[in-house]
């Protein structure tokens, strides 16, 4: 283990959608090599507070530290944290105007000026981990959701991220892809990967995750290592949400 | 029932271009087809049969297609760069830039062409720089301000026609906003740009019979002078709007042929 090193630092964190509280006094730590799920009732803030993390969505007051650089910091620019800060959308938001291996090759290319046949071996390699490295040439449209969303885990992969965040991984799959794409996740989990995920499969959370987090109202309700949370939760609203899903 | 009907995407076209032909119906028998066959056989019956006023007519409007052809493209180059400067403004953050942009498009579209015509080509002789200006650049100039405006909500409407999450992947990878508008965005969008600037191109080419007022002999002027010399009025105007028949059909055809290269990558 990476030990107790904090690579996450949300503190205080509020954010309204006008009269909608969406992050209500958010305080969390995540350390290095951690891997966190958060789980809760939709509307609960969960996907906010995960996009909030690399600035996707501004928070309105408190403050977040990511490998110990505020991430609204004057100073500090959001396009150099975010390189550390690899994303998986729920809708894979491929590229389709570039083939599978444009897709990869693109970020470090341009941001980390790799050379072209450097990025596409790292890129190919990549597609290997995933296990679809045949559909290199190939654009997205062709390929499955599965297929796709591996490619965009491989695609974040690319930039060699500190931090990998989920939003809802597996949502937009059929039933019959989403363990492909579990699969992958998985292996990177094993690998030391530091992980926030936001999901709905508690199949993953449950042998994955070192820290399951309910949020429910904007709030983290309760949150505790995977025992805790599925066979002694305390929460009154915990125990009523897995009630219903599981 | 009613959420299908939401979900169905209507397109509403309200440009006066020509009509581009749909891949659909490729046929014989369509109707661009027919227009074709019909405006060249008319020449040609024409020019046979009455070789004296219309073959001479004919042979008189070359010079006129190749002035009305070079207004038109540097007029639409110009109106290209102008578009999507004012389509980026249209959509800027930035308070001044956004105002500028948008009060330009408000002007433009609330002034007839022929007045801004006029306007623009007398308002350049104003400015000493451009007293020399040869006529045919003056209504570039002013042909290009004109359809800029337009242009830019074309490209608006074609760069808000990309989907959000394009953007939060490349802002998430580390790409700033300028790359990700560059390398992302914008090579998307010019695939829902690009029939529209087709319509665009040939609506200004047809627009483009206003330069014949400023001294510049296009299609149109070119017949005109050999009316005013023959006082064959009614055939000198019969073969050019047949000569402009068959130059926007073909280049409606073009667009089509370019709209469905352009598609290579939904093929699902």
């Amino acid at each position: 283990m990476n030990g107790t090193r904090p690579i996450i630092e949300i503190s205080n964190v509020y954010k309204f959608y006008g009269q909608l509280q969406a992050l209500n006094d958010i305080t969390l730590t995540i350390n290095a090599g951690e891997k966190v799920v958060i789980i809760g009732p939709s509307g609960s803030g969960k996907s906010t507070l995960l996009r909030s993390i690399n600035r996707l969505e501004t928070i309105d007051s408190g403050s977040i530290v990511v490998n110990g650089q505020d991430i609204y910091a004057p100073g500090n620019d959001i396009n150099i944290i975010r390189q550390e800060l690899g994303m998986v959308f729920q809708s894979f938001n491929l590229f389709p105007h570039k083939t599978v291996l444009g897709n990869l090759i693109m970020a470090p290319m341009k941001l980390k000026k790799v050379p072209k046949l450097e990025a596409k071996k790292l890129a190919l390699n990549l597609l290997d981990k995933v296990g679809i490295r045949d559909k290199a040439g190939v654009y997205p449209s062709m390929l499955s959701g599965g297929q796709q969303q591996r490619v965009a885990i491989a695609r974040a992969l690319a930039m060699n991220p500190k931090i990998m965040l989920f939003d809802e991984p597996t949502s937009a799959l059929d039933p019959e892809m989403i363990g492909e794409v579990l699969d992958v996740m998985v292996t990177l989990a094993r690998e030391g990967m530091t992980m926030v995920v936001v999901t709905h499969e508690m199949g993953f959370a449950r042998e994955v995750a070192d820290r399951i987090i309910f949020m429910d109202y904007g709030q983290i309700v309760e949150q505790g290592t995977p025992d805790h949370f599925f066979n002694h939760p305390e929460h009154p609203r915990t125990q009523k949400f897995l009630s219903q899903i599981l | 029932m009613t959420q299908n009907a939401a979900n169905k995407i209507v397109k509403i076209d309200i440009g006066d271009g020509a009509a581009i032909p749909c891949k659909k119906d490729s046929g014989l028998f369509t109707a661009w087809w027919i227009t074709l066959i019909g405006a060249i056989f008319f020449i040609t019956y024409l020019c046979v049969v009455e070789p004296d006023p219309y073959w001479r007519i004919l042979t008189f409007l070359p010079d006129g297609v190749l002035v009305t052809f070079q207004v038109t493209i540097f007029s639409i180059l110009l109106s290209l760069v102008l578009g999507l400067i004012t389509g980026l403004g249209r959509l800027s953050r930035n308070r001044v830039f956004n105002l500028i942009a948008s009060t330009y498009v408000e002007v433009i579209r609330g002034i007839p062409l022929l007045v801004q015509l006029f306007y623009i080509y007398y308002a350049l002789g104003r400015i000493s720089l451009f007293q020399n200006l040869p006529p045919l650049a003056a209504a570039v100039v002013a042909m290009g301000i004109c359809y800029g405006a337009y242009m830019g909500e074309v490209f608006r409407a074609g760069i808000q026609s990309i989907d959000k999450g394009q953007t939060e992947a490349a802002r998430s990878l580390g790409f700033s906003r300028a790359q990700t508008m560059i390398l992302v965005i914008l090579p998307q969008a010019w695939r829902t740009i690009l029939p529209p600037v087709g319509n665009e191109f040939i609506a200004l080419l047809k627009d483009s019979s206003l330069v014949s007022i400023l001294a510049v002999s296009d299609l149109l002027r070119r017949g005109r002078e050999f009316a005013s010399e023959s006082f064959l009025y009614f055939e000198a105007y019969t073969m050019v709007a047949l000569v402009y028949l068959v130059i926007t059909l073909f280049l409606s055809k073009a667009v089509s042929k370019m709209e469905q290269r352009l598609s290579y990558y939904e093929r699902d």
